[in-house]
């Protein structure tokens, strides 16, 4: 594979066709990925988790399976309504990652001794992510380009990185090497929504509105998730972290205050 | 069913092809290898390897509307995943062909307009009657035709233009080589996968057969169109006109020597074998168009 220079030096046109290219793809994700089966170095060594432990983390996996099996869908429906080619090479390289994401979080289930990952993903998803989904999908089934991008691309991908960056800092070793992997891929894909919908805004300031209005409408939904998964994990409310304000603080960074 | 789809995991893929057989890589073939000289200087022979290229490309371009279209479809965590490693693979493969056609001289503003004047009506249909099924989240219908019809056709194809461009042009046969690894991979998956479905929901054959029998229609007439349309390129489609004479063999046809017709004969024949065999392994019978 070759050696790209630093793309930021780049035009517009070459940026893009760069940045979003599987060349680009595979020279990112070879430093993380390489030698690292099912996203974990060979290294890292397991420990021993007590029942609660294990089942808190189970219930977590699970959730964390229904966000990335949204994302891989949404994702792969967006491809055939993207907008240009470089667009939907992008996209691909998204699917891949959305896919590599599922695989390792059923794998690491596995390890904890979940026979049967689907039932245990149907009897412990969240709701509010749940309806996420539902309306995620909507958009991508309704072909809307910018509100897909938003919902998936930004929304789903801050909340994401900011759970999993968190997660990682207090995991299991095995889990937080994992995570870490999936965190940098989210930092792509958050680019791609930044760049694509910040553009955009520019051309049509109109839709700032109207993408405003699907924001809170989702900003509800993550924020219920939040609350959720940490009230089912029994975390102490004085000793829960402030994932909301990081979320919303992510979100902002890309361009969209509440 | 659970250990067969491990070998179409995201992890073996990453360690196959990516890390594999894509390995120094660059769009798919070495970063010292051109197209060459004499295909560039004779514009005759420029403007089939462009039309050779823009089918390709809207070959490519099918595949990933469809592949990534069925992820949504797919009723379970592992065949998303394959589907999701063959989305990244017909990416790849949109790109590098596309960087083919700059390399062939086309300017990027270009890009569109050429695959509009050069595409094959006919190619179009093709990719229509899949995408239908893809639309309608058909999943077994839609794997058929696109593991099954399109990779077949695809695979058959490029081992043609493998044939015809190894001794002449190594860095065509180089990208060719990675796409035909991959498509390998994709038709794999399709056989056995479907066969187990097929056998679940059997009243789905005869709505599938009539879809390979229209898709089969299609091709064949695209076949006919491309060898027409190229009357110097066609039977030796990338190479130069003073290298056709140690140009190799397909199908044990001479490729310096052998007709248009005879090598639409030669590859109509091989995917037409590759179908019947492909299709029985899953328990359909195949659909001839005529």
């Amino acid at each position: 594979m070759s050696n790209q220079s630093n793309p930021h030096e780049l035009g517009d046109a070459d940026f893009h066709s760069t940045v979003h290219s599987f060349e680009f793809w595979f020279e990112a994700v070879e430093g993380y990925l390489h030698g690292r089966p099912y996203g974990v170095s060979p290294s890292t060594k397991d420990v021993e988790l007590d029942e609660r432990q294990r089942e808190g983390l189970i219930t977590t996996l699970c959730n964390y399976c229904v966000g990335e099996t949204a994302a891989l869908e949404a994702s792969s429906g967006m491809i055939r309504f993207a907008p240009d080619r470089h667009a939907k090479i992008f996209l691909s390289t998204q699917v891949v990652d959305e896919g590599r994401h599922l695989e390792v979080l059923l794998h690491r289930m596995a390890q904890l001794g979940v026979a049967e990952p689907e039932a245990e993903i149907e009897k412990r998803a969240n709701r509010s992510l749940l309806k996420f989904k539902d309306r995620l999908l909507d958009f991508v089934d309704a072909r809307d380009w910018e509100a897909s991008v938003l919902a998936q691309n930004v929304i789903l991908e801050c909340l994401e990185f900011t759970v999993f960056r968190h997660h990682s800092g207090t995991a299991d070793p095995v889990t937080a090497d994992m995570l870490r992997g999936i965190v940098s891929d989210e930092r792509r894909h958050m680019g791609f929504g930044e760049n694509d919908l910040g553009r955009r805004l520019l051309m049509a300031p109109h839709t700032h509105d109207r993408l405003h209005k699907i924001k809170r409408e989702l900003d509800t939904l993550v924020l219920d998730t939040f609350e959720e998964t940490l009230g089912e994990l029994g975390v102490d409310r004085a000793e829960r972290p402030d994932l909301a304000g990081d979320y919303l603080a992510a979100v902002a960074r890309l361009g969209f205050r509440s | 069913m659970a250990d067969f789809l491990s070998n179409y995991s995201i992890q073996k893929w990453l360690e196959s092809c990516p890390q594999g057989y894509l390995e120094d890589t660059v769009y798919g073939h070495g970063a010292d290898e051109r197209e060459p000289e004499e295909l560039l200087k004779n514009e005759q022979f420029r403007e089939a390897q462009i039309r050779t290229t823009v089918q390709l490309i809207a070959g490519e371009r099918c595949a990933l509307a469809a592949s990534s279209g069925l992820i949504n479809a797919a009723p379970d965590a592992a065949s998303k995943t394959f589907l999701a490693t063959q989305t990244l693979d017909e990416g790849r493969h949109v790109e590098i062909f596309t960087q083919r056609l700059f390399d062939l001289g086309i300017a990027q503003d270009d890009l569109e307009s050429t695959i509009k004047t050069y595409i094959n009506p006919n190619l179009g249909k093709f990719a229509e009657v899949l995408l239908e099924k893809v639309d309608k989240k058909d999943f077994v219908a839609g794997v058929v035709g696109q593991n099954i019809v399109l990779e077949g056709m695809a695979f058959s194809v490029f081992e043609m233009l493998h044939a015809t461009s190894s001794d002449m042009n190594p860095k065509f046969a180089h990208t060719l080589a990675g796409t035909i690894a991959d498509e390998r991979r994709h038709v794999g998956f399709g056989e056995n996968r479907i066969g187990e479905l097929i056998r679940r929901y059997p009243e789905k054959k005869p709505e599938i057969e009539r879809m390979q029998r229209d898709m089969t229609k299609h091709m064949l007439a695209t076949f006919h169109d491309s060898f027409a349309a190229s009357p110097l390129a066609a039977a030796s489609p990338s190479v130069a006109p003073g290298a056709r004479k140690s140009a190799g063999t397909y199908q044990g046809l001479n490729l310096a020597e052998a007709s248009n017709e005879e090598m639409e004969g030669a590859l109509s024949s091989v995917v037409l074998n590759e179908f019947k065999t492909r299709l029985g392994r899953i328990g359909l019978e195949y659909q001839s168009p005529v």
